[in-house]
C-alpha cells in the first residue's frame, strides 16, 4: 500500500507536463478542424492568385479576370515588393500574374503580348498555369473570328465554361477520418512524453538509493516491487488514453464512436502499453531530473518527428521510414494510416493491423523482459 | 584575474552537462530531426505526374487524336508531362481507384467524358480540367476551323477528328506567351532551420544568466565567494559572461556546420553576413539571458523556465512549429515579430536567403541590436547594485 | 592592542524588523573571537555587513583602520571568508576549485601554487585533489570550503558555522586547521552555535541573542557571570525526598535536583563542596556509582541570561 500512496504522491507533482503535452494535443486537433465538407459533389480545387494588374480593367483584361475570379482565388494583398514576395515564399498564394499595360488591346490586335508569373512549383500552381494558359488558348483561337468583342468574349466564356462530369464514387468521409487519423497519430506524441516524463519522476523516488536499499532490503523482492510499479503506472497512462479518447469524441464526433474509433483506440491502447514498458526501461537510466527531460525530448520528438507523427507518413523520406521501424511509434501511425484508408474492415485489412499491433506488442515484451534484467542487475550490485 | 576567471567560468559552463545538452546538442538534434521529417515536403509538393487511368473502350481505342492527347501528356519525355496514364478495362480502373493508386479516371464515350474520383484534391481537379480541355477544344474546332482552312487543305486530308486533330496539335504547339519569372530560392522549409539557430541563439543565453549568478552574492553561494575577492564586479560579470558568450558562439558554429555543410540547408552564400547574424543573435540571447536572471526575481530552476518557456514562444511566432505562422503574424499583427528576438533572426536569414537587397536584413541587425541594448540596460540597472538588502 | 576590525552601533533592519539592534565590539589583532548564539541570532547578518555585501541602517565598521565598502580591493585582499553554506563551484575539482578562488587573489603563479599546496594540506585534502566536490562526503565538503576560503593566507578571518554537521573527525582536522591559522598570525572571527568549539578555541567570546550582545568576554569572565560556580553529579539510585531536602540545606548550595537516578546539585561558590556531598553521602550510607564535579558551561550562561537553552 505503501508503494501506491508515494506513487500518487509524486504523480500529483506532474501535472504540469501532463496538462502542457494534453493541451498540445488539443491545440493540434484544433487546429485541424478545418475543411469539414461532408457533401458526395465534387468540388474543384482553387489555386490561390495575386494579380498585378498594369492595364486598364476593361474590354479582354476585364474578362480574363473575371474568368480567374471564377477559378481561383485571387488573394488581395499590399502591393509593395516585399509583401508580394513574402506571399509567395509563404505560399499565401501559389502563383502571381502580371498583366502588362495595354495587355487587352495588343492581343485583341492578334499580337501575342508576353505575361509574366511566378510560381511555388507545386501542384496548385501548375493548376493555376494551365487555368491561365487555357484562357490564352481559347481567346487566341477565337481572335479575329468577330469584330464585335461582346460576342467574342461570350464566345471565349461560352467555351471555357464546358464542364466534363465528375462523379466521386466513395462514400467515406474522408476528412473527417483523416483528422481523426491525424488526432490519433499525434497522440502518440504526447503519450510517449508524458509516460516518460510521469513514469520516470516517479521511479527517480524510488530508485533513489535510499529507498531502493531499503526495499531491497525488506520483505518485498524487486519482481514483486516492479510488477506493482508497473500496474500503478500502467493504470495512470491508461487513464490518460481514456481521457484522449472521450476527447476526440468531443473534438472530431461521432465517428470516434465508430467501427473506426473502435479500432483506433484499439491500436492507442496497445501502443500505450508500448510507451509504458518504455518508460519504465528508460526510468532504470534516469539519474536526475535534468536527464529525464533530456530523454523526454529525445525519445518523444525523435519517434515523433521519424515516424510521421508531425509531419505525414508519405512526406517523410524514405530511409528515414526504414530507420523508424526500429520505433513501435512507427507501427502505431502504420496502422492509424491503415485504419483511416480502409472502407471495408474484412481480410486483408486484419491480416495488416494485427502484424503492425503484434509488433508493437513485442516492443513492449521487449522493454519489459529489458527493464527486468536491467534492475536485477542493479540489485546483485 | 579577468582571464583566471574566464578561464574557470568556461570550464565549468563545459562540464555542466545539462548545460552543454540543452545549449549545445539539443539544437543538433533537433536539426537532424528536421533534416529527416521535413526533407521531403517540397519534394512532393513540387509538380509530378499525377497517376489517372483511361477506360480503354472502343471510342478510346478508335480516337487517334484523344489517344495522342494522352500519349503527349503522359510522355515521361515530356517536360510539361501532367500525367502516368494507365490504359486498362473499366472494372480495373475501378479497382485501381479503390486502392488508391490512381487519383481518377476517365470514361470517354459519344456524350460528354465522365470522369470518376474518390475525393476533392488538386490532383482530381488537374485530372478534370485536362479533360474540360480535351471537350472544350472540339468546341473552339468550328471556329478556327477558317483560321487553318488553308493549312487544311494543303494536307489534303479529311474527315471531322483528323481536323480537329490538326487543330489540337496546333494549339499545343502555339504556347501561350507566359514568362515565368519566379524567384529561384523558394524552399519555405529552410525558415524551420532559421527558427532553429534562432533557439539556439536565445536558449545560448541560458550560458551567459549561469556564469553571471555565479557571479552575484544574491543568487549564489560562490557568488558571494567571488564578491569579497579582489576583483572588480565590471571584470567578474564582463570575464563570466565573454566564457558564457564563447561557448555560445561556439555551438552556434556547430550548428551552422551542421545544418549548411552536412543537411546541405540553403543558407544563401553571404557568409560574412551569416556570422554577423549569428554574432548579434546570440548577443540577443546572451543580453537576455542576463537580464532574465538579474532582473527577476525567482529560483535558478524558474529563471531558466522562463528563458526556455519565452524562446520556445517566441520561436513558435517566427515559425518554428508550422511557417505559416510567422507569415500571419508579419502580415496580420507585425508589431510581435518586430520585437521578437527569434523572428529578426530567422527573418534575417530569410532576407539574405531570399531577398537581393540587404535592406530587410539590415533592418533585423539594427533590430537585434536594439533589442540587446534593452535587455543590456535593465541587466545593468540591476547588476549596479554592490550591497543588497537582504541576502 | 591593535583593532583589526572596529564595529561601532551596527544595526540593521529587515522589513522593519531589527535583525542587529546596536552591536558595537571591537576584534583585536590575533586573536580568536567566537561569536556565540542560537541561530538566527544574528551572526550571519552581521558578518556579511562587515564585509559590505548588506546594506545596514546605522553603524560604522572599520577594518585595518579602514572604511569597509564593496570596492575596498585593498581590504578584501587582506580578508578570508568561510560561509556557512558551502560555496565551491560542483563542476571544477578539489584542486581546480582552490586554484581558481586563490588566483582571484595571488597573481603569481609560483607564490599561488605554494599557497593552494598549503591550503590542502592545512585541511587534509591531499588524497582529494581530483574529486569533485559531490564525491566528497559533508565533512571533506567542509573543508574543501574552508581551503577556498583561506588559501590566499589572509590576516583577517571569518568562519562562519564551519562545522555544521560534520563528522568528529573533520571536525577535529577543522579545529586544528583553525588553530594553526592563528598561529600564524591570522586573526579569526569564528561564529558557531557549537558552545565545546569556543571554549576550546576561542580567546575572547560575544554572545549573542535577537541581534543584541548579551555578554562578551574571555571564557572565564563569561562564566563569572553564571550565580552557578561548580556543579557536582552523583549517580545514585538509593535517595528519597528527605535526603534531597537535606542536601539542599548543605552550604552553599544554590539547587538540587534529582531525576532518573541522577543527582545534580549546583552551586554559588566554590568552596570545598565535592567534599562536602561525600561526606553527606557517606553519612547517610548512600551508595553511589560516579561522582564528579564540573565547571559552569557558558549554556548555563546564556541559559541564565535569555533564560532558554542554546541549541532551541
Amino acid at each position: 500500500m505503501i508503494i501506491y500512496k508515494t506513487f500518487f504522491k509524486v504523480l500529483n507533482k506532474c501535472k504540469f507536463p501532463v496538462i502542457l503535452y494534453t493541451v498540445l494535443l488539443l491545440f493540434f486537433a484544433g487546429f485541424n478542424m478545418s475543411s469539414n465538407d461532408k457533401s458526395m459533389d465534387f468540388t474543384a480545387e482553387k489555386p490561390e492568385i495575386m494579380v498585378i494588374n498594369h492595364d486598364k480593367e476593361e474590354g479582354l483584361t476585364k474578362n480574363f479576370i473575371e474568368y480567374l475570379k471564377q477559378n481561383t482565388v485571387i488573394k488581395d494583398i499590399n502591393n509593395d515588393e516585399e509583401s508580394i514576395k513574402d506571399a509567395l515564399f509563404y505560399r499565401d498564394v501559389q502563383y502571381i500574374i502580371y498583366i502588362p499595360e495595354n495587355f487587352g488591346e495588343k492581343f485583341l490586335d492578334g499580337k501575342n503580348p508576353q505575361i509574366e508569373v511566378k510560381s511555388t512549383s507545386d501542384y496548385l500552381s501548375t493548376l493555376a498555369n494551365m487555368i491561365v494558359e487555357r484562357y490564352m488558348k481559347v481567346a487566341k483561337n477565337y481572335v479575329g473570328s468577330t469584330s464585335d468583342n461582346e460576342e467574342l468574349f461570350s464566345k471565349i466564356n461560352e467555351t471555357l465554361g464546358k464542364k466534363a462530369e465528375v462523379e466521386v464514387t466513395s462514400k467515406m468521409d474522408t476528412s473527417t477520418i483523416s483528422r481523426l487519423t491525424r488526432y490519433f497519430n499525434f497522440s502518440a506524441y504526447s503519450f510517449i512524453a508524458i509516460s516518460i516524463y510521469v513514469i520516470c519522476t516517479i521511479m527517480l523516488k524510488f530508485n533513489e538509493d535510499k529507498i531502493a536499499k531499503r526495499t531491497a532490503i525488506g520483505s518485498i523482492d524487486y519482481k514483486k516491487i516492479n510488477l506493482k510499479l508497473l500496474i500503478a503506472n500502467s493504470g495512470f497512462c491508461f487513464a490518460i488514453w481514456g481521457i484522449y479518447f472521450i476527447f476526440a469524441r468531443i473534438l472530431i464526433g461521432e465517428i470516434a464512436f465508430s467501427e473506426y474509433g473502435l479500432y483506433y483506440a484499439l491500436n492507442s491502447l496497445i501502443f500505450v502499453l508500448s510507451t509504458v514498458t518504455l518508460a519504465f526501461l528508460v526510468s532504470k537510466f534516469v539519474k536526475n531530473k535534468n536527464t529525464i527531460t533530456a530523454f523526454v525530448n529525445i525519445i518523444g520528438l525523435g519517434s515523433s518527428f521519424l515516424c510521421g507523427v508531425f509531419v505525414p507518413m508519405e512526406f517523410i523520406p524514405d530511409f528515414v521510414l526504414k530507420i523508424a521501424h526500429v520505433l513501435p511509434a512507427y507501427w502505431f501511425v502504420s496502422n492509424n494510416e491503415l485504419i483511416g484508408s480502409t472502407e471495408v474492415f474484412a481480410g486483408e485489412f486484419f491480416k495488416n493491423f494485427c502484424i503492425n499491433g503484434a509488433v508493437v506488442l513485442g516492443f513492449a515484451l521487449v522493454f519489459f523482459i529489458a527493464t527486468n534484467i536491467v534492475s536485477k542487475k542493479k540489485v546483485e550490485k | 584575474m579577468f582571464f583566471k576567471n574566464f578561464k574557470y567560468t568556461f570550464k565549468a559552463l563545459l562540464r555542466n552537462r545539462g548545460l552543454v545538452f540543452w545549449t549545445i546538442a539539443f539544437p543538433l538534434i533537433m536539426a537532424l530531426f528536421f533534416k529527416m521529417a521535413f526533407s521531403g515536403i517540397e519534394e512532393k509538393e513540387t509538380f509530378d505526374a499525377i497517376n489517372v487511368a483511361v477506360v480503354s473502350n472502343e471510342y478510346f481505342e478508335n480516337d487517334g487524336i484523344l489517344k495522342d492527347v494522352f500519349r503527349t501528356l503522359s510522355d515521361p519525355e515530356n517536360e510539361d508531362q501532367v500525367f502516368n496514364t494507365s490504359y486498362v478495362e473499366e472494372g480495373e480502373a475501378k479497382e485501381l481507384l479503390q486502392d488508391g493508386k490512381i487519383d481518377g479516371y476517365v470514361v470517354f464515350s459519344e456524350n460528354a467524358p465522365k470522369v470518376f474520383v474518390t475525393k476533392n484534391g488538386v490532383n482530381q481537379t488537374i485530372f478534370k480540367f485536362v479533360v474540360e480541355e480535351i471537350v472544350q477544344s472540339s468546341d473552339t474546332a468550328d471556329i478556327i476551323q477558317a483560321k487553318v482552312e488553308k493549312m487544311f487543305k494543303e494536307q489534303n486530308s479529311g474527315g471531322f477528328w483528323n481536323t480537329l486533330g490538326m487543330i489540337f496539335a496546333m494549339m499545343q504547339e502555339n504556347r501561350s506567351n507566359i514568362k515565368d519569372i519566379s524567384d529561384a530560392n523558394l524552399s519555405y522549409m529552410t525558415i524551420e532551420f532559421y527558427t532553429l539557430v534562432a533557439m539556439a541563439c536565445l536558449y545560448g543565453g541560458i550560458l551567459g544568466a549561469v556564469s553571471i549568478s555565479w557571479c552575484l552574492a544574491n543568487m549564489t553561494n560562490v557568488g558571494k565567494r567571488l564578491s569579497l575577492t579582489p576583483v572588480s564586479k565590471i571584470k567578474l560579470v564582463l570575464s563570466s559572461a565573454l566564457a558564457g558568450y564563447v561557448i555560445q558562439l561556439f555551438g552556434i558554429v556547430l550548428l551552422l556546420i551542421l545544418t549548411i555543410g552536412v543537411l546541405k540547408v540553403d543558407f544563401g552564400n553571404k557568409i560574412p553576413q551569416i556570422v554577423i547574424l549569428s554574432v548579434a543573435g546570440s548577443m540577443a540571447g546572451l543580453t537576455m539571458g542576463i537580464a532574465v536572471t538579474t532582473g527577476i526575481k525567482a529560483s535558478e530552476n524558474a529563471k531558466t523556465g522562463i528563458l526556455i518557456g519565452v524562446t520556445m514562444l517566441w520561436c513558435f511566432f517566427a515559425g518554428m512549429m508550422g511557417v505559416v505562422m510567422k507569415y500571419v503574424i508579419d502580415k496580420n499583427i507585425p508589431i510581435i515579430n518586430k520585437i521578437n528576438p527569434a523572428n529578426m533572426i530567422t527573418d534575417g536569414f530569410y532576407a539574405l536567403y531570399y531577398y537581393d537587397t540587404l535592406d530587410r536584413y539590415m533592418t533585423n541587425i539594427v533590430g537585434l541590436c536594439i533589442f540587446s541594448a534593452i535587455m543590456l540596460a535593465i541587466a545593468i540597472f540591476s547588476l549596479r547594485k554592490q550591497k543588497y538588502e537582504s541576502l | 592592542m591593535e583593532n583589526i576590525v572596529e564595529v561601532k552601533n551596527l544595526t540593521k533592519e529587515y522589513k522593519k524588523k531589527k535583525a542587529i539592534d546596536d552591536l558595537s565590539f571591537d576584534v583585536y589583532k590575533g586573536e580568536i573571537l567566537g561569536f556565540l548564539g542560537p541561530n538566527g541570532s544574528g551572526k550571519s547578518t552581521t558578518i556579511n555587513c562587515i564585509l559590505a555585501l548588506l546594506n545596514f541602517s546605522k553603524g560604522k565598521i572599520k577594518i585595518f583602520g579602514k572604511e569597509m565598502k564593496p570596492n575596498s580591493y585593498d581590504l578584501k585582499k587582506k580578508i578570508g571568508v568561510v560561509f556557512q553554506d558551502v560555496a565551491v563551484f560542483e563542476e571544477l575539482t578539489v584542486f581546480e576549485n582552490i586554484d581558481y578562488f586563490c588566483g582571484l587573489y595571488i597573481d603569481d603563479k609560483n607564490t599561488r601554487k605554494k599557497y593552494v599546496e598549503d591550503a590542502i594540506n592545512l585541511v587534509g585534502l591531499q588524497e582529494f585533489k581530483k574529486y569533485y566536490p559531490k564525491q566528497l562526503s559533508g565533512g571533506l565538503l567542509r573543508r574543501l570550503n574552508i581551503a577556498c576560503g583561506i588559501s590566499h593566507k589572509p590576516q583577517l578571518i571569518f568562519l562562519d558555522e564551519p562545522t555544521v554537521a560534520v563528522d568528529p573527525q573533520s571536525r577535529n582536522n577543522i579545529l586544528d586547521g583553525i588553530k594553526k591559522l592563528r598561529a600564524e598570525g591570522a586573526t579569526i572571527v569564528y561564529t558557531t552555535h557549537y558552545m565545546e568549539e569556543v571554549e576550546i578555541l576561542c580567546d575572547r567570546v560575544i554572545i549573542l541573542d535577537k541581534g543584541k550582545i548579551i555578554a562578551s568576554g574571555t571564557n572565564d569572565e563569561l562564566k563569572d557571570l553564571a550565580n552557578i560556580k561548580e556543579r557536582i553529579t552523583v549517580e545514585t539510585k538509593d535517595l528519597d525526598n528527605n535526603h534531597l531536602n537535606e542536601i539542599t540545606q548543605l552550604p552553599e548550595v544554590f539547587e538540587a535536583l534529582y531525576e532518573d537516578g541522577i543527582l545534580k546539585i549546583s552551586y554559588k561558590n566554590e568552596k570545598n563542596n565535592l567534599e562536602n556531598v561525600i561526606d553527606y553521602l557517606k553519612s547517610n550510607q548512600i551508595k553511589y556509582r560516579k561522582i564528579y564535579s564540573e565547571r559552569p558551561t557558558l549554556n548555563d550562561v546564556f541559559l541564565e541570561l535569555t533564560g532558554k537553552e542554546l541549541r532551541d
